[in-house]
C-alpha cells in the first residue's frame, strides 16, 4: 500500500478541478497582497494565501459567486489573525522579517522604516476588526466595489467606512 | 497623516508572487489530506448576500452555541467529557438532510428517530437579579467582562439553568419505523447499539445577555432547541456551563461515530471531519454552516477555543473550555471585540 501512495497523492492533486485553478489564478496574487499589507513577511503571506484556499477548496464550490470576495475577507482576517499570534515573535524580529526598503539605501533610514511598520502591524492587531480589515483591502488595491462585497456593505458607504477606519488608524499612532 | 503617508506605513513594496508554485504547493496540501472538490448543487445559486443567508447562519450558530452550553450536543454522536471543542463543516445539503431526518424542530423528536429520549431532570431556565444570585444558584464563579465593547450597552440580565440529566435509549424498532414512516432507508442499528443507554448530563449553567428581554429566552428551553431568530439575537450573550458529560452503559464512541457515518446523504466534507476528530471521547463538535459561516481555532483565556463567524462579518461566537467550564461569547460583533470580551472575563 505504500508503494503505491505517492502514485495515489498525485491522481489526487491532478483532480483539482479546473475551476478551482482559475479561481487560484485569478486571485492569489491578490490574496498574497492584501495577507501582506498585514503581515509585511513574504512568507507569512504565502502562508495565508494557502491557508485561505484551503479552507476556501473545503468547504465551498469553486463556482460561487461570492468566491472573491470570500477570498478578500478571509485573507484580512486570516493574516490579522496571524498577526495577533505574533506576539511571541520579539519586535527586532519583526523588524528583521521586513525586507529593507530599497528606496532607503541610508541603513539608519531602513532601521526607522522598518521600526515604523512594526509600528504600524501593531496598531493594526489593535484595531477593531472591520477597520483593518478595510485598511487592507484598500492598500492592497481593491476597489470601493470589492472591499464592499468583501465586508457586505453597500458600495457606497466603503467611503465614510475607509475614512473612520483611517481615522482610527492615526488616532493609535499619536 | 494623510491617505498617502497611510499607505506608505502599510508598506508600499509589493509581495513577490508565484502563482504557479503556490497552486503546485496548494495541489500538494489537496493530495495530503486527501480533500475532494465541493460540487455546487445544481440549479441554485450560491450567494451570502442576504438577511436570509445571515439569519440562517446566525441561528445555526446560536443552535450550536446553544446545545454546547445546555450539554445536549454530541448525544448522538459521543460518550464524552469534552476538554476541547472543534468545529465540523455542515454544508447545505447535509442541513437538507439533517431536515429529513428531523421532522420536528425539537431534539427529541429528532434524535427519537433512534430510539427513545427522556429527561430524568429536565432543564428549567429562570431569570435571575444580579451576578452574585447568578453565582449563588449555579454553584460556581460567573465571570463577568471586565469591559464591553463599544455597541453594546444597558445592564446585563443573568439567566440560570439547573443541572440536568437525561436518557437516550437506542431503539432499532424506533429507527426502521421512523425511516418507514419518513419515506427514507437508513442502514440497520448494530446489534451492540440496540438497546444501549446513554445518559446525558449538562450544566448547571448560567447565562448574561445584553439587549434583549428575557435572557432565557435565548438558551435552549425543556425541548434543548433553540428558538433564535435574527431578530432575537441579543447584541451580546455570555454563557459558563459545567462542561456535559455523556455516559454508556456498554456502546463506543467509535461504534456510534460508525453509525453515523453510514447515514445516506453525509457528505464527504462532514464523514471527513467527523473521521479527523482524534479523540471524539474528549472533543466537542460544533457544526458549522459551511457555506454561511466560517470558523477557526483561536486562543483565548490561554487555551485552544473555537472562533464561528457568519461570513459577512455581522455575528461572532467563541467558544472554549477551561477547568471542567465550558464558556461561550457570541453576538453582533466583530471576531476582535468576542475575543477581548471573552479575554475580559474574570
Amino acid at each position: 500500500m505504500e508503494a503505491t501512495a505517492p502514485e495515489h497523492g498525485r491522481d489526487r492533486a491532478a483532480a483539482v478541478p479546473a475551476a478551482f485553478e482559475r479561481l487560484f489564478r485569478a486571485e492569489y496574487a491578490r490574496v498574497v497582497r492584501v495577507a501582506f499589507r498585514v503581515v509585511a513577511d513574504q512568507d507569512e503571506a504565502e502562508d495565508v494565501a494557502q491557508e485561505v484556499f484551503l479552507a476556501f477548496y473545503r468547504a465551498h464550490p469553486a463556482s460561487a459567486d461570492y468566491a472573491a470576495a470570500w477570498l478578500h475577507a478571509a485573507a484580512a482576517h486570516t493574516a490579522l489573525n496571524a498577526l495577533r499570534s505574533r506576539s511571541r515573535r520579539t519586535t527586532r524580529e519583526a523588524a528583521q522579517a521586513i525586507p529593507q526598503d530599497a528606496a532607503s539605501p541610508d541603513p539608519a533610514d531602513s532601521v526607522e522604516a522598518a521600526e515604523t511598520r512594526v509600528e504600524v502591524r501593531a496598531i493594526l492587531a489593535r484595531l477593531p476588526e472591520r477597520d483593518a480589515t478595510i485598511l487592507a483591502l484598500r492598500y492592497a488595491g481593491l476597489s470601493y466595489a470589492e472591499i464592499a462585497a468583501a465586508v457586505d456593505v453597500r458600495a457606497s458607504s466603503v467611503g465614510t467606512l475607509l475614512r473612520r477606519a483611517e481615522e482610527a488608524f492615526r488616532r493609535e499612532l499619536r | 497623516m494623510n491617505a498617502n503617508e497611510i499607505e506608505r506605513a502599510l508598506g508600499t513594496e509589493e509581495p513577490r508572487t508565484d502563482t504557479e508554485r503556490g497552486l503546485e504547493r496548494l495541489r500538494a496540501s489537496v493530495a495530503r489530506e486527501g480533500l475532494t472538490p465541493v460540487v455546487a448543487p445544481p440549479g441554485r445559486r450560491i450567494s451570502t448576500r442576504g438577511v436570509q443567508g445571515l439569519a440562517a447562519a446566525a441561528t445555526v450558530v446560536l443552535v450550536a452555541s446553544a446545545l454546547a452550553l445546555s450539554g445536549v450536543a454530541g448525544t448522538v454522536l459521543t460518550i464524552f467529557e469534552p476538554k476541547s471543542v472543534t468545529a465540523v463543516p455542515v454544508s447545505q445539503a447535509d442541513l437538507a438532510q439533517l431536515g429529513g431526518a428531523c421532522r420536528g424542530e425539537r431534539l427529541e423528536e429528532c434524535i427519537g428517530a433512534y430510539g427513545t429520549f427522556a429527561w430524568t431532570t429536565p432543564p428549567q431556565p429562570r431569570e435571575v437579579r444580579s451576578l452574585p444570585a447568578a453565582t449563588a444558584a449555579a454553584g460556581f464563579d460567573v465571570l463577568a467582562p471586565s469591559s464591553l465593547p463599544q455597541g453594546v450597552t444597558g445592564t446585563a440580565r443573568y439567566g440560570v439553568i439547573n443541572r440536568s440529566t437525561a436518557t437516550f435509549t437506542f431503539s432499532a424498532e424506533a429507527a426502521r419505523a421512523s425511516a418507514a414512516k419518513a419515506g427514507r432507508t437508513i442502514p440497520p442499528l448494530p446489534k451492540d447499539v440496540d438497546g444501549a443507554k446513554l445518559t446525558i448530563t449538562g450544566g448547571p449553567a448560567a447565562i448574561q445577555v445584553w439587549g434583549a428581554t428575557d435572557p432565557t429566552a435565548t438558551t435552549t428551553g425543556p425541548t434543548g432547541s433553540a428558538g433564535g431568530t435574527l431578530g432575537g439575537i441579543p447584541t451580546l450573550v455570555i454563557g459558563q456551563a459545567k462542561a456535559p458529560t455523556v455516559t454508556s452503559d456498554g456502546v463506543t464512541v467509535d461504534e456510534l461515530r460508525g453509525y453515523l457515518l453510514q447515514q445516506p446523504g453525509i457528505s464527504p466534507q462532514l464523514a471527513a471531519a467527523l473521521r479527523a476528530i482524534t479523540d471524539p471521547s474528549s472533543t466537542l463538535p460544533v457544526p458549522v454552516p459551511a457555506e454561511l459561516a466560517i470558523s477557526h481555532p483561536v486562543k483565548v483565556q490561554g487555551v485552544d477555543g473555537l472562533f464561528i463567524g457568519d461570513s459577512t462579518g455581522l455575528g461572532s461566537a467563541v467558544i472554549w473550555q477551561k477547568g471542567g467550564m465550558m464558556f461561550e461569547v457570541l453576538g453582533t460583533l466583530t471576531e476582535s471585540q468576542v475575543l477581548a470580551v471573552a479575554n475580559s472575563l474574570k
